[in-house]
């Protein structure tokens, strides 16, 4: 466009120049008549004088007319509003661009804005998005939601572990093609096609976990919920399914403690019950008997409430309620005191009890009670399993490896058959030979170990050899490694 | 005519000596076993009238016990009363394949324990003799 107005401007001059030539030299030769000449010459002279004088301004504008171009396109790269400077041959036009330039800007400006503010909602979307889907799939339930077409419209790997899918080709497929599982894709289109959208339903269900045959069967909580479609009908479906399985091994549990318990619970009572009809009904012929009677109805009562003071205590334990009073424990005195208590006993059956210490050792952050329930439950087990005549060894050191004190009871006595050393800590576990060796609850192994282990942090082991005898160890940390 | 005899079979020592003593008192010959294998050995060797069992016991459970009984022919008429805390645990196929004629569920009565002792085995039959003896 400048370059163009340039070459306008000097062809107009030279062909002003070309002109007044021709005016003044060439058509005096040419045979026309001298009227005519001048008045062509006049005319070519006065061309050439006007186009003299409007070169010049011509230039000048044509010049202009670059800067404005110029000045236009910096203002168009820079984007911001420039002042156009010109001469006044142009400046109603540069004033025009100007009011132009200005009211561009602003448009470009408030667009400029609105793009910030929509990038910044898409960038919150897209980050709120995230934040769903990582909801979604820390869910250690399988979450599936489906639309009016019983297509996929959003899911979780959870679900997708489950169902036998993968999550990024699940998406818009419909679940005849997806699900794997028959009974699933029957309970979404039986809420669909339900057309209420009711309050949710609840079904349990079993399938394989991994959503292949062979794998582990596990019990699930689905939940279906029918999303309404924005009117009155199902516009889609959330399911849920959540695994159960542990909650329902647990509540097994929990009713084989109690059946187990209430069993227990009747052998004693039976006994004291008998009895007492038996005194009643005068069946006792002399005092000795019934003094045998009064004694046995006694040490009944005491077995039953001692297994109602471990089921107690053990079920603190597993609940964390219990009290724990720590002190330093000297467990070279705790020893000597259950030694003492237990010695009637041990020499009833001829049986050496004895101790034996290092030369320090050191104490024990413990529960000075539960400690000493703990020794007494051992030294008491390996008195009832050593035959006549043999030895129950307590010994006390320092480990310093694991910075705890160790307490042994070793016996001579009857050992424990391999098959029952992985049970022995169980409740209510008891070895089917040894029952009628000694009495028991089959809870106290377990109480001393929830002591030992929950409570105070320790180890406990055993090892034996089945008519060589039996070596229990407990530790407990010198200082209580939550308390630091 | 002899006196009656009944097996006691428990693994609580206390439970054969109170069920032993009132039978005892009742004029019942009683010989005890602490489990089933022990007891079938005596059931075999001098088969009794009756036998009173447990059923949860060590080395042989009291079902286990009763079926071996009905198996052999020395044996097979033997009436038993099952002594159980649990009565719940006995399926009919082991009162089919056994000569269980009660279920007795602990805590139990002596007393009861008694009566059907005399229902099963007729002992007030045996009193009379033994009165007129």
């Amino acid at each position: 466009m400048g370059r163009a107005g340039i070459a306008i401007l000097l062809c107009s001059a030279i062909a002003g120049m070309i002109s007044g030539f021709v005016a003044v030299f060439l058509l005096p030769m040419l045979p026309i008549s001298s009227g005519i000449v001048l008045a062509l010459a006049a005319s070519f002279a006065l061309a050439a004088i006007v186009a003299g004088c409007i070169a010049p301004v011509l230039l000048s504008t044509g010049r202009d007319v670059i800067r404005l171009e110029n000045q236009i396109e910096e203002a168009i790269d820079s984007g911001s509003q420039v002042t156009l400077h010109c001469g006044p041959w142009l400046r109603p036009l540069a004033d025009a661009l100007t009011q132009v330039q200005s009211r561009w800007t602003e448009k470009v400006l408030k667009l400029n804005t609105r793009l910030r503010e929509l990038e910044i909602r898409h960038r919150l979307i897209e980050a709120e998005r995230d934040h769903a889907e990582t909801i979604l799939n820390s869910l250690h339930d399988a979450v599936l939601v489906t639309d009016s077409f019983n297509e996929i419209s959003l899911t979780n790997h959870r679900a997708a572990e489950l169902l036998g899918f993968d999550t990024s080709t699940a998406a818009r497929r419909p679940i005849d093609e997806v699900v794997h599982d028959p009974r699933i894709r029957e309970l979404i289109k039986e809420i669909r096609s339900s057309g209420v959208v009711t309050r949710q339903k609840h079904v349990e269900h079993a399938m394989e976990s991994n959503g292949e045959a062979g794998g582990r069967t596990s019990t699930f909580d689905v939940t279906l919920a029918a999303l309404s479609d924005g009117q009155s009908g199902v516009g889609g479906v959330v399911t849920i399914l959540r695994d159960i399985t542990k909650e329902r091994e647990i509540s097994q549990l929990k009713s084989d403690f109690v059946s187990q318990a209430s069993h227990e619970l009747r052998t004693p009572l039976s006994s004291i019950n008998a009895y007492v009809e038996m005194l009643i009904d005068s069946e006792a012929q002399d005092e000795a008997s019934r003094q045998e009677f009064y004694q046995i109805i006694k040490s009944e009562s005491d077995r039953v409430s001692r297994m109602i003071d471990n089921m107690l205590n053990i079920s603190r334990i597993e609940a964390g309620i219990v009290s724990v009073d720590r002190t330093d424990c000297d467990f070279v005195k705790i020893c000597n005191e259950v030694i003492e208590t237990m010695q009637p006993q041990a020499a009833a059956k001829d049986i050496m009890l004895s101790m034996k210490s290092g030369p320090l050792v050191y104490t024990a952050d413990a529960d000075r009670d539960m400690m000493h329930q703990v020794v007494m439950n051992l030294v008491s087990n390996a008195i009832k399993y050593t035959p006549e005549g043999g030895r129950v060894t307590i010994s006390v050191e320092n480990d310093d490896t694991t910075r705890s004190v160790m307490v042994t009871v070793a016996d001579t006595g009857l050992g424990i058959p391999p098959d029952a050393l992985p049970r022995l800590f169980e409740k209510f576990y008891r070895i089917e030979n040894y029952k009628r060796v000694a009495k028991g609850t089959g809870l106290g192994l377990n109480l001393v170990k929830h002591i030992v282990e929950t409570v105070h942090h320790g180890t406990i082991t055993v090892t034996s050899e089945l008519g060589m005898g039996s070596k229990f160890s407990f530790t407990i940390p010198y200082e209580d490694p939550t308390s630091r | 005519m002899a006196r009656k005899k009944i097996l006691v079979v428990d693994d609580e020592a206390h439970i054969t000596h109170v069920v032993s003593l009132k039978l005892g008192n009742a004029g019942y010959d009683i010989i005890t076993a602490n489990d089933g294998e022990e007891a079938l050995e005596l059931a075999l060797q001098d088969p009794p009238d009756l036998v009173i069992t447990d059923l949860q016991m060590p080395y042989m459970s009291g079902v286990e016990l009763c079926a071996r009984l009905r198996e052999d022919p020395k044996t097979t008429q033997i009436p038993v009363i099952m002594l159980t805390a649990r009565g719940y645990a006995l399926a009919q196929e082991d009162l089919d394949r056994t000569n269980i004629k009660s279920v007795m569920s602990k805590p139990f009565s002596p007393r009861q324990v008694l009566e059907m002792a005399n229902d099963l085995i007729g002992h007030d039959e045996q009193t009379i003799v033994e009165e007129a003896a």
